[in-house]
Formats: structure tokens, C-alpha cells, sequence
């Protein structure tokens, strides 16, 4: 069994799109060609990569002489992974939720808070630190909008407004189940429910409130691709998007704008495998990338927030302004709360499909 | 030279090893492990009647099946005639309409899918040019919508259509077709009563092989589709990678399998009987 | 005026001329065989007359009236293709039905008409079945029925026997035959097989590089070749080479050689003969005029003909078929032997 477990849902999808399961042998043979000397590390992929490659991973390198090594894995073949006794990715890189399932199922080895030689543990703000997994940044689901279609002040200012098809008429955009959690929070919100009040969710009243908004929403996207794309072609002239998304086509020209007030935080978060093969390397790797000035280089490329609360001290003050878990950002908005989530979940996916098709 | 059973066997192995390794071991490894955590099959059973007691899962089997039958018809419906036009065309033109038929698989999904955002969007390259000739008022909803379902879906799968029914025509013989002319069929009759029969256990293969790839997908729909185009896969995805219920995906997976291949039993027997009469 | 006439009809596909200015005329009611080794056009000359190829010059006449342009199904031409053309996903009947049912024939009509036809081509109670529960006769006989059933007056046939074994092969030539006399149908008729023209027709046209190089009656054209080649394609031919000295034929040993219609005016050229005219005699027991000698080469028993393989002087190899009847005379190999004709049996050929 050992070696074919871990992609067991790629070969059975490829079959069923017709790609063909050879597609999937590469990831079999990925996994064991660990050498000394190595961390492999999952992460999202894509620009992350570049990113971290620049300002984390060979500054790593350069000063232990460990080669960090960054693969894709969704979080389905990372618990494959670790039920068939098979783990091949020594750091985990991916949101706070996974992490918490992957912890609770006993996976993670503890952060070795202690041999901490390049970070103090007590500068990272302690929502971010739990005994197994360490936030690395934060990022915001804010409510952005078009700047042409609401130009001057006239445009929404929170989540009540959002709501509000009459005043601020116009398709919208949410969040849909596959892209982890539908927005509940922000439907709250629009019915008045006060950020401190939000958790435990009240699933039934969240829902009437997207039934009531449904017609006005042209589509609840599920990558964050989607989200940019649905704004800078003008297809929704506002909705709920990932910060970070926002900025990069902002800075590119779209006439888009955003408010904090409501903005969601939600944390990405490190966490190590227990049995991993090169967990000393990962625990070093882990204080390295904690670092104040090396988390405010990758925060401020990526347009996200720092986690190690003296990383600000390097942050200029105008991108301070537009940095998720800022100051502003901490002041009008609200952290996620990922345990009720990782708890209710499964509940909420059913809720949403038979709401969806109902 | 015809083949000893042995010989076909052993020239079928490499592909029956590659099944059973890649496939077959796979699924049941996963379906196995993931009923096992359920427990009894009482447990189990209480689960397939929650899960499919919710409804959700007959409405998605439903909307899947729905969904693979309108891209089957249309990629029949579009696919024929190219795959006609590409059994007359000789040379430069066959090499264009084949580059033009598969040039879809030298592009991601994604990429492509982006791409028809770009020419369908609201405004997109269509709405645009329907817009400025002043044909419609509004920009016309071609995606996030079934309709954008169906366009990308038959796109994908445009391809598998064409191509089993290029290879079907190809080998209609086409003294067949000149016998008919010579017996005084008009072009049309020639069609109807010949040709088309003669091509339709490829129609039957092609549209198999289009509806059985269209029940899996999940990456178009979800781009594509509106909110309520929920399809099956997309459901046993959302399982895997967000609920983390590998049970509930499980039996999702075997409804899906079992589905799929009861099509394909049906399928087989009915060109068995094709069969007979064109061997 | 009914049957087919061409005029001219040229045909060809980029430098290879297939048919060259071939004009014909084929009365209502014959058996006209194209015969010819592949490649010479009797095929291409079918299909023109068929309209499945278009002449690049010239003119086809079918029942009187140009059809030179006209569609296969405008043409009322009935069809035996080459390895039969039966459809295989239409039965028996359905297939034979199929020229009646295009023209929306009514049914009751075409169940009477598929039903004689079939008995015609002794297949009633075959009506269910496909082509591939028929052996390769019985697909022969659907072919056939199917292309006689609309009682179309002319009836192509391309090979049709070409995929049979030979007793099969020539039990089918008279049915063909039989059908053909009793419905009174023009039959143009393509083979490369000279013993089934020569059996079957009425006139053949002998084809070689797009011409016609002899056209006749079976008899006519076997007897009187007018050319080494038609005399070598239609059976077995023997060729001797001969001069003219001093007004007359010399063979080989420089003996005199008479042949009949021999006009004189060929100064050199090839006397031919058929195996089953030429006799062997004693050593100096032929007449003289008709005789060349030779030694026998090889003695081959074929059943009811023996064939002798003589060696002339000149080295030429001459066949002589005998019949295996009472009272033959047997020449052993390596004898000498006179080789002896009758004169009328005997003709000159240009080279």
C-alpha cells in the first residue's frame, strides 16, 4: 500500500477527467529523494514561492547550508499522508483550519519554542502561537469596491451597506463553501450582530440573511483568482476579497477601492510533522522565518500582515496603513475564529449545499 | 495475423497492471479505509440513508447527469460535422481543423477557462460587440451560469467527440456510400440510411466516452457555472478537502462509480449487438 | 436507341493518361465484357459510364441520351460492385429493398419485388439475415438481386466474382448469365479473368493502356488475335518468330511456314497458334509447310489435356496440347519430334 496512498484522490479525479493516472506518478517519486541537509516544505505555490524563495528560503540556506525544498499538496494528501504512515513533507505551510484538524489528529510535533535562537517566542502576539503550530502572516477579507461605479464617498462602508441592493445597487460577490468557509460572518455582521458577538455563529439567521442578498450576488468565488478576476473585469462592482489579491490589481491599475471596517483576519500558520524525516531542520527554519525583519520583508512583498508584533518596527508607515493585522485592521475588524470552524465545518458544507440547491 | 488468447492477454497486461496499480488499488484502498472509520455496517448504512436522505446529493446527481447529457448532445451536435469536414479535408486543411480540434489540451484548464471569462464576461469580447451593434440593451449573462457550464464543458470535451467519431468515419467504406448513389439515393438519403448508420456505434462510443468524462468534472463547473451547477465530483471534492469526511466522500464516490458504470454496462451491451451485425 | 455508346471518353489523373479517346457502342440486350490486365483502364471505364468519374473529354449516351454530366442515381443503372458493397448494418431484405426504397416505391410493391429477385437468386428464407451470417457466394447472389430488383435495363458489373473459389466461381457465371438472358438486360461486365469473359459474353472488348486493342466476339477474339498481346492474354499462345525470304515464311532451321490470311505484306513477324492446334508427329512425318522440329522439352499431365513443352531449333518453347484420349501417342522427353499445324489454324502477327 505505502507509496500509493498519498495520491490516491489525484488518480481517481484524473481518471474521472480523463487526464489519465500516469499524471500522477510524480508525486510517488517526488517525496523520496530526501537528503540530509533538506526541509521540504508545502506551501500555496505559485508567486508565494518566489516570494519566500527570496527572503526566507535562500537566506536559510546561505547561513545553515539546509536546502529548503517547496511542494504543492492540498490538505486531503497531506492527512493521506499521515493516516498511511507515509510523510514526505517535513513544514507545513497552509491555513490555521488544516493545521488545527491536522494537529487534533495528533500529527504535529510541538514548536520547540525554547530553541528559538533567531525569534522570541514573546514577540509573536499570543492569538498567533499554540503549542503545535505558529502563525508565519495574516491576511484580511476585506469589502472592496468599484471606484467608478461609486465614486466620491458615495460608496459602501460596511457590511449593512453591502447588504443594502437599493441604496448600493449592483452585482456582488461572497465567498463560496469550496473556498473554505461561505461568508457567514460578514451576513452576521449586516444583521447587526456585534463583531465581539459573532462566535458561535448563528448558522440559520447567516444563512436567511445570503438568501435575502442571493439574487444580488452573480457568483461566490472560490479561489482568490476568481475574486480578482470577477472585480477587474467589472463582472460584481464590490465584494468580500482577500487583501493581498486586492492590492496587486490595484497596483495595476483597476479602479477598485476597500474599507476595513468588518475586515475578516485570518491566519496562515506553520506547523511540523512529528514524524517527519528532517524535523530539526524544520524547527530551525520555522525560528528563522519568524524573524522581525525577515517577516516584514515577506509581509510587505506579499501584501499580508506580520505575526512577530516587532516586525511593524521595520514596516514604513504608509504600508502600515494598508497592512492586514495593523493597527487599523485590528481596530474595525475581527480575527476569524478557525477553532468554530474546524467544529462546524462539516455542518456548515451541508447547510450551504441544500441551500445552494434548494 | 490473428492472436492466441495468450498472446492477447499478455499484449492486455501492461494496461490491466497499470488499471489495478493506479486505479483499482487506489479507490478501493480509499473507499475501504474510509468506510472502515465509520465502523459497523449498520453505521455505515445510516450514513449512505443521511447523506442521501438530505436531498442534496439526488439533487447533484440529478443536475451531473443533466449537465454530461446537454454537453454529450452538444458536442455530437457540433462534433459531427467537424468530424466530417476532417475526413473530406486533405493536407493543410486537415492539419489545421486537427490543430484547431486538440488545440485546447496544449492549454491549462485554468488558463482556458480565464479565457472565456475574458470573451464571455459581462464585458467580455461578445457582450462588447453585441452591446456596440446595439443588439441587446444589457450585457447578456453567458456565464456563472448554466449556460456558461455548457459552453466551457463542451469546449473541453469537444476534442474526445471529434476525434472517436473521425476515427468511426474513416473507416466507413466509401464504396458503400458510392453504392448508394449508384442504387439512386440522393445525397440527403445517402446520409440518412448509410452513412449515419454506418457511423453510429461511433456516435454511441463518442458520446459515452463525452458523458462518462463530463460526470467528473468539478474545475469548469466551478469556474463556469453558477452557484446551484453543483455536480457531483465538486461535491465529493468538497468533502475530501474541506469537511475532511472521507466516509460521506466515499459513498458519494462509489454512488458516482456505480452510476458510471452502469452507463458503460449498457453501453457495451448494446454495441455487442451493433457489433454483431458490423464485424 | 437504347444501350450505351461512348464517344472519345478520355480520362487522367495528372500525367497518367487511364483511358485514351475510347469510343464503343454497347446494343440494348448484350453481354459486353471489358477484359484487361490491371491497370488498363476497364475499371476507370466502368466508372465512367457508371458517373462515379467524370470524363475529362468525350461523351457517354445511356439509352440514347447524353448522360455525360448526369448523377450515378440520374443514370437507372443497376450495380454489382467488387467485393459486393452489402451494407452491413441493413439485412438481406432491407439491402436488396434499398433501390427501391430510395425511389418510395411502395412497400407492398417492393415486398413482391425483393421477394422475386431473391428467388431469382435462389436466396428466399434469407431475407433476416446480415452480410457477415452469408458466405461469400451467398453476399454474391444479395449483390446480384439487389442490383436487378428495380429492373433497370443495363447492368454494371465490376469484378463480381473476383472474391469466389473457382467451382463456386463458374457456377455463378451461369446463373449470371442465365438472369442476364432471361430478364434481357444489357450487362457491361468487368473482369481480368479471360476464361470467365470468354464463357460469359457476348462480345469482349480486350483493354491494354487505356485503348481497346481488340474488341469481339468470344470465339473471334481467340481465335484471331490481332496482336501478340491479345493473343497471349486470352490463354495460353504460341509465338514463332518468322521472316519473309523471297516471298515466303521462314521459322526456325530455316523450314517454310504457311499461315492463313497472310497477305504477304509483312516482311517479318510472329506466326501464332493455340497449344490445342499444334500436333506432334514422328521425326520427318510432318508435311511440309506447316512443320518445325524440335525435341520434347517437358511433358506436364494436366487431367483431361497433355501438355508438351517442344524445344525448336531456335530455342523457342512451343506448347502442344493433346487431348487425353484412347489411342494418344506419348513422346518421351529429349525426343525428336515434328511439330505440325493446318495452315487456317495459323496466323501472322506484326511484332
Amino acid at each position: 500500500m505505502k507509496g500509493t496512498i498519498g495520491q490516491s484522490k489525484v488518480s481517481r479525479r484524473n481518471f474521472l477527467v480523463g487526464a489519465g493516472t500516469l499524471l500522477a506518478a510524480p508525486y510517488v517519486l517526488k517525496g523520496k529523494a530526501l537528503a540530509a541537509g533538506q526541509v521540504v516544505v508545502r506551501t500555496p505555490g505559485g508567486a508565494y514561492d518566489d516570494i519566500m524563495r527570496k527572503f526566507v528560503y535562500d537566506p536559510f540556506t546561505a547561513e545553515t547550508g539546509i536546502q529548503v525544498v517547496p511542494v504543492a499538496a492540498t490538505v486531503s494528501k497531506l492527512l493521506a499522508m499521515f493516516k498511511a504512515n507515509n510523510v514526505e513533507i517535513d513544514l507545513i505551510d497552509t491555513g490555521e483550519g488544516p493545521l488545527i484538524t491536522l494537529s487534533r489528529m495528533g500529527a504535529l510535533a510541538p514548536i520547540e519554542y525554547d530553541k528559538w535562537t533567531w525569534s522570541r517566542p514573546e514577540d509573536v502576539a499570543p492569538e498567533y502561537r499554540r503549542p503545535d503550530t505558529v502563525a508565519n502572516f495574516v491576511y484580511s477579507s476585506v469589502l472592496a469596491f468599484n471606484t467608478e461605479t461609486f465614486p466620491g464617498d458615495n460608496h459602501p462602508k460596511n457590511w449593512v451597506d453591502f447588504w443594502d441592493a437599493e441604496k448600493f445597487p449592483g452585482p456582488r460577490m461572497l465567498t463560496d463553501m469550496a473556498a473554505g468557509s461561505p461568508s457567514l460572518e460578514f451576513a452576521l455582521l449586516a444583521a447587526g450582530v456585534k463583531k465581539e458577538d459573532l462566535y458561535p455563529i448563528d448558522i440559520d439567521r447567516a444563512f436567511k440573511m445570503l438568501t435575502e442578498l442571493r439574487p444580488h450576488i452573480r457568483k461566490f468565488w472560490d479561489s482568490g483568482a476568481v475574486s480578482a478576476q470577477l472585480l477587474s473585469d467589472k463582472e460584481v462592482v464590490m465584494g468580500c476579497i482577500w487583501n493581498g489579491r486586492l492590492q496587486t490589481i490595484i497596483e495595476k491599475g483597476a479602479p477598485l477601492n476597500y474599507v476595513w471596517d468588518g475586515n475578516m483576519i485570518q491566519v496562515q500558520a506553520l506547523g511540523i510533522f512529528k514524524d517527519s524525516p528532517n524535523r530539526a531542520a524544520a524547527q530551525r527554519l520555522v525560528d528563522f522565518m519568524t524573524q522581525p525583519d525577515v517577516q516584514a520583508k515577506y509581509v510587505a512583498a506579499l501584501r499580508y500582515g506580520p505575526t512577530n508584533l516587532k516586525a511593524f518596527d521595520h514596516i514604513s508607515a504608509d504600508l502600515l496603513e494598508m497592512m492586514p493585522g495593523g493597527p487599523k485592521s485590528r481596530e474595525l475588524g475581527f480575527v476569524q475564529n478557525t477553532e468554530w470552524w474546524e467544529d462546524n465545518r462539516d455542518k456548515v458544507n451541508r447547510v450551504w449545499s441544500r441551500w445552494i440547491l434548494g | 495475423m490473428p492472436l492466441g488468447p495468450l498472446a492477447k492477454w499478455l499484449l492486455l497486461a501492461p494496461a490491466v497492471a497499470l488499471l489495478l496499480v493506479l486505479f483499482l488499488t487506489p479507490v478501493g484502498w480509499f473507499i475501504s479505509a474510509s468506510l472502515m472509520e465509520l465502523g459497523s455496517w449498520q453505521d455505515i448504512w445510516d450514513e449512505v440513508a443521511a447523506v442521501m436522505g438530505t436531498g442534496v446529493i439526488v439533487r447533484s446527481i440529478i443536475n451531473t447527469n443533466g449537465i454530461s447529457l446537454a454537453v454529450t448532445l452538444l458536442t455530437l451536435v457540433i462534433g459531427y460535422p467537424v468530424a466530417y469536414a476532417m475526413t473530406r479535408a486533405r493536407g493543410l486543411t486537415f492539419t489545421l481543423i486537427l490543430v484547431c480540434v486538440v488545440l485546447p489540451y496544449f492549454t491549462s484548464t485554468i488558463v482556458r477557462t480565464y479565457a472565456w471569462m475574458v470573451i464571455l464576461g459581462r464585458n467580455g469580447i461578445i457582450n462588447q460587440l453585441l452591446l456596440g451593434m446595439g443588439l441587446v440593451d444589457e450585457p447578456l449573462q453567458l456565464m456563472y451560469n448554466r449556460l456558461g457550464v455548457l459552453i466551457g464543458m463542451t469546449y473541453v470535451l469537444l476534442p474526445y467527440m471529434v476525434l472517436t467519431l473521425f476515427a468511426t468515419m474513416k473507416s466507413v467504406d466509401g464504396r458503400l456510400l458510392q453504392a448508394a448513389a449508384g442504387m439512386g439515393a440522393r445525397p440527403m438519403t445517402i446520409f440518412t440510411r448509410v452513412f449515419f448508420p454506418l457511423t453510429f456505434h461511433g456516435v454511441m462510443a463518442g458520446s459515452l466516452i463525452v458523458y462518462i468524462l463530463a460526470m467528473g468534472f468539478f474545475i469548469t463547473p466551478a469556474l463556469m457555472g453558477g452557484p446551484d451547477d453543483l455536480m457531483m465530483a465538486m461535491l465529493i471534492e468538497r468533502e475530501v478537502e474541506l469537511s475532511h469526511n472521507w466516509p460521506v466522500a466515499a459513498i458519494m464516490t462509489i454512488i458516482l462509480l456505480v452510476i458510471t458504470l452502469s452507463l458503460y454496462a449498457v453501453y457495451t451491451r448494446f454495441s455487442d449487438s451493433s457489433e454483431e451485425r458490423l464485424a | 436507341m437504347s444501350g450505351i455508346r461512348l464517344e472519345n471518353v478520355f480520362k487522367a489523373y495528372g500525367d497518367a493518361t487511364v483511358v485514351r479517346d475510347l469510343s464503343l457502342t454497347i446494343p440494348q440486350g448484350e453481354f459486353f465484357t471489358l477484359l484487361g490486365p490491371s491497370g488498363s483502364g476497364k475499371t476507370t471505364t466502368l466508372s465512367i459510364i457508371a458517373g462515379f468519374t467524370m470524363a475529362d473529354r468525350g461523351r457517354v449516351f445511356i439509352n440514347g441520351r447524353d448522360a455525360t454530366r448526369a448523377e450515378p442515381r440520374e443514370r437507372g443503372l443497376g450495380m454489382v460492385f467488387q467485393n459486393y458493397a452489402i451494407f452491413p448494418h441493413l439485412n438481406v431484405f432491407e439491402n436488396v429493398a434499398f433501390p427501391l426504397t430510395v425511389k418510395k416505391v411502395p412497400k407492398v410493391e417492393i415486398a413482391k419485388r425483393v421477394a422475386d429477385a431473391l428467388e431469382m437468386v435462389k436466396l428466399t428464407g434469407f431475407e433476416r439475415r446480415y452480410a457477415r451470417q452469408l458466405s461469400g457466394g451467398q453476399q454474391q447472389r444479395v449483390a446480384l438481386a439487389r442490383a436487378i430488383v428495380a429492373h433497370p435495363p443495363i447492368v454494371l458489373m465490376d469484378e463480381p466474382l473476383g472474391a469466389l473459389d473457382k467451382n463456386l466461381r463458374y457456377h455463378m457465371q451461369m446463373e449470371i448469365k442465365e438472369i442476364s438472358t432471361r430478364l434481357g438486360m444489357t450487362v457491361v461486365y468487368v473482369t481480368h479473368d479471360q476464361e470467365e469473359a470468354l464463357t460469359m459474353s457476348d462480345r469482349i472488348a480486350i483493354m491494354n493502356g487505356g485503348v481497346i486493342a481488340q474488341m469481339g466476339p468470344p470465339r473471334e477474339v481467340y481465335e484471331r488475335p490481332q496482336s501478340a498481346f491479345v493473343a497471349k492474354f486470352l490463354g495460353e499462345a504460341d509465338l514463332i518468330r518468322v521472316e519473309r525470304q523471297s516471298g515466303c515464311l521462314v521459322g526456325p532451321g530455316s523450314l517454310p511456314v504457311r499461315a492463313g490470311e497472310d497477305n504477304g505484306s509483312l516482311q517479318k513477324g510472329q506466326l501464332f497458334l493455340r497449344p490445342e492446334k499444334v500436333t506432334l508427329c514422328d521425326p520427318g512425318t510432318g508435311e511440309a509447310g506447316c512443320t518445325l522440329r524440335g525435341k520434347v522439352h517437358q511433358v506436364a499431365f494436366l487431367g483431361n489435356v497433355i501438355r508438351f513443352e517442344v524445344e525448336l531449333e531456335d530455342g523457342t518453347i512451343i506448347l502442344s496440347d493433346v487431348a487425353n484420349a484412347a489411342g494418344i501417342k506419348n513422346f518421351p522427353v529429349g525426343a525428336a519430334v515434328d511439330v505440325t499445324w493446318l495452315p487456317e489454324h495459323a496466323r501472322l502477327l506484326e511484332d
